[in-house]
């Protein structure tokens, strides 16, 4: 079988939707169907979802951003108590360490901030955020992540129990204007589409 | 803004590479558009490439965490280094076929 007619045709169909995405406000479009809007309302608890913790414990910019909207959010006092979750390693401090330290430089008190480490997934912050909180009574949160990711985590979260205000936070435009920003839309929409499948699949949602 | 200039570039470049080609080099309109071609193929081989690294890695990583107990990030495979890995894997199988 000769496989150039194939290739051909996948290279064609490649470059064409590289073409719309990169040059077309497709992405825009896309994220715009995946994100949950903000209800930003007094809670129980502010609970802010891990990003990644770079070498020698520096928060990448996700995490970064997440924690600071955290924090602002907690001085506005929509709620009394401000969680940290994030990524555990073998070495070093925890993401949630980190940020928890960054809350309370920012002059946060700190018996009013939690940091749960441990988890390495979505679903897994939610068992232990869940585990953390539902013992003080806590029911309703504002849950602070990208927008896109909103959706998912929200259900995650509801499912362990609690009632989910969406506060989303994103390091990216949802009206991309450039090529560079739209091919990361992009990729970032066809990951959560991706981690939504294979939750729904798994029987996560 | 950004968008227009890039394509402005792109297009001052590629008509300037034209005009070397076929005036100074001697090369044919026949010949670029078999190089079209090639060009297409070869992005068509990268996502074969592409594709295949993308549906391993993320088995590796979803079957270690199933069987082991190890856990294994599936954002590793959000590193663009590796759809340069890809390209490059695509570049030599389809020089490789060439050279047959």
């Amino acid at each position: 079988m000769n496989p150039v007619p194939v290739l051909r045709l996948l290279g064609l169909a490649s470059l064409g939707l590289f073409l719309a995405v990169a040059f077309s406000p497709l992405p825009n479009a896309a994220t715009r169907l995946l994100r949950e809007p903000a209800r930003l309302n007094p809670a129980d608890a502010i609970v802010v979802l891990g990003g990644n913790l770079l070498g020698g414990g520096t928060l990448d910019e996700s995490s970064l951003r997440r924690a600071v909207h955290g924090i602002l959010l907690r001085q506005r006092g929509l709620a009394p108590l401000l969680v940290f979750s994030g990524q555990t390693f073998p070495e070093g401090p925890t993401e949630a360490t980190v940020r928890a330290r960054l809350a309370r430089d920012l002059g946060i008190p700190p018996e009013t901030i939690l940091p749960v480490a441990g988890a390495h997934t979505t679903r897994e912050e939610a068992a232990r955020v869940g585990a953390a909180l539902r013992p003080r009574g806590i029911r309703r949160i504002l849950l602070v992540t990208d927008s896109q990711h909103l959706m998912r985590a929200g259900r995650l979260f509801e499912n362990v129990g609690f009632e989910v205000l969406g506060a989303p936070v994103d390091d990216l435009p949802s009206d991309a204007s450039n090529p560079g920003e739209r091919l990361q839309l992009a990729r970032r929409a066809v990951g959560e589409a991706l981690a939504r499948l294979y939750y729904r699949i798994a029987g996560y949602l | 803004m950004t968008q227009i200039l890039l394509v402005t570039l792109l297009g001052f470049t590629s008509a300037g590479a034209y005009l070397v080609g076929a005036r100074h080099l001697g090369l044919s309109r026949r010949g670029l558009r078999a190089a079209a071609g090639k060009v297409i193929e070869t992005l068509g081989t990268t996502v074969v490439f592409a594709g295949i690294n993308l549906g391993l890695g993320l088995a590796i990583a979803l079957g270690a965490r199933t069987l082991t107990g190890t856990f294994v990030s599936t954002y590793l495979l959000a590193d663009p280094a590796w759809l340069l890995l890809s390209l490059l894997q695509g570049l030599t199988f389809q020089w490789w076929r060439e050279c047959r």
